[in-house]
């Protein structure tokens, strides 16, 4: 699954450390889903598009495979 | 979804992985004090005394609280037992053949209950840190 997280934060001017304390992770989490070695459970997916006031599917795009 | 209370495993603050830490060492000292107080011990009760001291710091390491218990490494976690079993299966399914190629039986006295512990709790710890390296791996 492929995402824009990094778009949005730019877009927002975020870092990541900010985007995680948003919606209590770790920094690593949100490294490791923006390069897409982890996908996150529904509840974090719906917290990261709230936190930048988007639809879910306009961040999180699934890929051929999965 | 509400995680049912009876599965509910509580981890152990993260102050307790000093302890962990003793524990590596301290059974080495242990046994070269038993060695001079009882020179006649049987060195397979020494070797003993060592995996069960090891596989008790492995385990504290793995029931202790990361820094953020966040789902990502309670993921990890999970993940790490299932691998962890996974590989002790078949580390003792070739221990086992090794043993039957060299002395013609598949038993053995090496097989202690304090073994399988260490060997358990070892590939937990392996698979979970394995998979925290490679999360950490090529930050952005």
């Amino acid at each position: 699954m492929k995402n824009t997280i990094k778009v949005e934060r730019a877009k927002k001017d975020m870092t990541q450390q900010d985007l995680a304390e948003k919606v209590q992770v770790s920094r690593q989490t949100i490294n490791s889903i923006e390069a897409g070695k982890y996908v996150p459970s529904t509840v974090l997916a719906l917290k990261i598009a709230r936190v930048f006031e988007v639809g879910l599917e306009s961040i999180f795009e699934l890929e051929v495979g999965d | 979804m509400k995680k049912n209370s009876i599965l509910e495993v509580p981890l152990l603050h993260p102050g307790w992985k000093k302890l962990a830490y003793v524990f590596f060492p301290l059974p080495v000292f242990l046994v070269i004090g038993i060695a001079f107080w009882n020179p006649k011990t049987d060195p397979n009760e020494t070797v003993q005394i060592i995996y069960g001291f090891w596989a008790m710091a492995f385990m504290i390491l793995n029931l202790s609280r990361e820094e953020v218990e966040d789902e990502m490494i309670r993921q990890f976690r999970q993940q790490a037992f299932q691998t962890g079993f996974f590989w002790l299966i078949w580390g003792l399914a070739a221990l086992m053949l090794i043993n039957y190629l060299r002395f013609d039986r598949i038993t053995s006295e090496l097989f202690t209950a304090y073994l399988v512990l260490f060997l358990l709790n070892g590939y937990i710890y392996a698979a979970f840190q394995y998979q925290k390296y490679i999360a950490n791996k090529e930050e952005n």
